[in-house]
């Protein structure tokens, strides 16, 4: 059976959506922690990329940290302070809409106020930031069945460049696919949308499955 | 060439690379290092160039030039930002200066963007008269004796960015943006490319290891901060549980006063073991290198201080987990569980060398997930990338 919306698979857009790609080259902030302590003063002190950086980076699987954390900080309160209640409240962090790396921020130091660990990492955590160098794909898409097709085939930085990068870094309150498709008032599939948190994905390609599933349910 | 590379890292990871570089097109690159042979640095650049060029990128390469007074110097410099302590001569100073206002005569550093290479030609920047410049630098500046550090500092603060090569290698007390970019193996080379078991069993019974048997293998020079007598005592407590051969395969250090001493040493915690194999390679064999690699069943590099340790990845690429120790640059290569195991005691490396000896399924995984590191993040291409990237920020090209 054919879902709500096939009969808009092919209706263009008012402004199609121009699809881009980044790399997120990083850039020692100067910011290096051996404690928690000293952790929670680094974390008050980093910028909004160092955020992005460390929380929202390890989604692509060249981002390494094992499976079952999800992002930096919480890697190494694993391994370095051996700390694995902190490691997991850390790891579980919400990053979903429309929380931005400032949300993402307080919340890591309101989970943290409530340890006192004294332990003395002997490889210390260095906070990095990282400057975003962006360029075009070329590719536009006009339909949401193009947005479909592209969703598939598009490099995963053009992917996490739309779908996580702007609205976590507060350029947009949602991601770009979904502002696209409540600009042709499509805003059931838009909404879905919103509710995947990239936060806790470490595998760029099960993000990607996990969108396109969404805009099957809609589309087809 | 660039093409070459395509089967390895993919066609989304090759377009990205044309696509960043399309905006770079046309400008002029100048790398600036203090030699054509030898060290890791001219090998990087000898791919680097080629690969650069092929992008449309006009790029050249020079060196600077000095006596032997200015090479103890630089000696000297780079001892001491390794170490913290002085080894710098009387004078120093005066001759590092006078050789960068000769070499500022005879380079053209009038490219956009110039690219120097560690310390040597550090101070080139006294004489800067257009374009960006980046200061690449390769060596581990987290411990410098103070008052080389203050000289350097000076001058790599006029600079319009700098690399380093792992985070932990980072200053606190520099204004320069300091990018992170890991050194690279290219994966085409002698060194890290395929070659059949049956070239790796004649290189390692040429050498009189058993193939037949299992073999831990670390790759170092005879040198403190690589823990050879440490290995030697990991190597021991595996023997106890599994009949293991070792394999320390090094190199000759003649720079080194103290390689000496820490062979005598290695030689003597030896002892009489015939299954201990304390090779001496001489410099660039890097098939041995290779066919060790792919030979052995655990690879070590167990570290007590180290820089970026490009060993493992090495040997991650051709699937081996690796025991690294927890120092430099090591954890962003050795990811515990995943790509091998960090270790910080002797008792530890045993521990875990055991562990992947007995468990061929866990071994193999773990290799497995190495080589995908490696391909995703210390691959030439990655590192070819990630300078057109610096060039893209210095020069403001980093929107759409």
């Amino acid at each position: 059976m054919r879902s709500s919306l096939f009969s808009k698979l092919d209706e263009k857009a008012p402004v199609p959506l121009e699809i881009r790609a980044a790399y997120y080259p990083p850039i020692y902030t100067g910011i290096r922690a051996y404690t928690l302590q000293e952790f929670i003063e680094g974390l008050k002190k980093a910028n909004g990329l160092s955020i992005f950086y460390h929380v929202f980076h390890p989604v692509f699987t060249s981002h390494i940290i094992p499976d079952d954390l999800h992002n930096d900080f919480a890697f190494w309160f694993r391994t370095q302070l051996e700390e694995e209640d902190i490691a997991d409240m850390v790891s579980d962090i919400s990053g979903g809409e429309p929380r931005t790396v400032e949300d993402v921020r307080k919340d890591i130091i309101n989970i943290l106020s409530q340890f006192s660990a004294s332990r003395v990492a002997r490889y210390p955590f260095s906070f990095l930031s990282c400057t975003p160098i962006v360029y075009d794909t070329g590719i536009r898409v006009e339909t949401p069945g193009q947005l479909l097709d592209s969703v598939s085939t598009m490099t995963a930085r053009g992917l996490v460049y739309h779908f996580v990068f702007r609205r976590v870094m507060g350029y947009t309150t949602k991601n770009d696919f979904s502002n696209w498709l409540e600009s042709m008032g499509l805003n059931g599939p838009a909404n879905e949308l919103s509710k995947i948190d990239p936060q806790t994905y470490t595998d760029e390609t099960k993000l990607r499955r996990d969108i396109l599933l969404v805009l099957e349910r809609w589309f087809l | 060439m660039i093409e070459k590379y395509l089967p390895i890292i993919g066609e989304n990871e090759m377009d990205s690379i044309f696509k960043i570089a399309e905006r770079l097109r046309g400008i002029s690159v100048l790398h600036v290092n203090s030699t054509k042979e030898g060290g890791g640095v001219a090998e990087i650049l000898h791919k680097m160039v080629p690969l650069m060029k092929e992008l449309g990128i006009n790029v050249d390469w020079k060196i600077i030039r000095g006596d032997q007074e200015f090479f103890r110097v630089t000696k000297g410099i780079h001892n001491s930002l390794q170490t913290g302590n002085s080894y710098v001569p009387q004078g120093w100073k005066e001759t590092y200066e006078k050789w960068q206002s000769i070499n500022s005569s005879e380079l053209p550093l009038d490219y956009d963007v110039m690219f120097i290479h560690d310390p040597q030609p550090l101070g080139l920047i006294d004489y800067r008269r257009k374009g960006k410049w980046i200061w690449r630098c390769h060596i581990d500046i987290s411990s410098p004796e103070s008052e080389v550090w203050g000289f350097l500092k000076e001058r790599i603060n006029k600079y319009d960015a700098m690399i380093i090569s792992s985070p932990i290698f980072g200053r606190g007390d520099l204004s320069v943006p300091q990018f992170v970019i890991p050194p690279s193996i290219d994966p085409l080379s002698v060194k890290n490319q395929y070659i059949s078991d049956t070239t790796v069993k004649r290189i390692v019974m040429k050498y009189d290891i058993d193939p037949e048997r299992p073999f831990i293998v670390q790759i170092s020079r005879f040198d403190y901060a690589k823990d050879p007598v440490g290995v030697i005592k990991a190597y021991k407590i595996v023997k106890n549980h599994v009949d293991v051969q070792l394999a320390y395969v090094g190199s000759p250090a003649s720079d080194d006063p103290e390689g000496e001493e820490v062979y005598r040493k290695t030689l003597a915690e030896a002892g009489s073991d015939p299954d201990i194999h304390l090779l001496m390679l001489p410099p660039f064999s890097d098939l041995e290198i290779n066919a060790f690699q792919r030979g052995g069943s655990v690879i070590m590099q167990k570290s007590v201080k180290e820089g970026f340790g490009l060993t493992v990845s090495e040997a991650l690429w051709k699937a081996k987990p690796v025991i690294g120790g927890n120092t430099g640059g090591i954890p962003l290569q050795v990811i515990p569980g995943v790509t091998g195991y960090l270790v910080n005691s002797v008792e530890q490396a045993a521990h875990y060398s055991l562990y992947l000896l007995r468990k061929r399924e866990v071994s193999e995984q773990l290799g497995k997930n190495g080589r995908e590191h490696v391909k995703n993040n210390f691959l030439i291409t990655r590192h070819l990338r990630d300078y057109l990237m610096v060039i893209s920020y210095v020069l403001g090209f980093s929107g759409a």
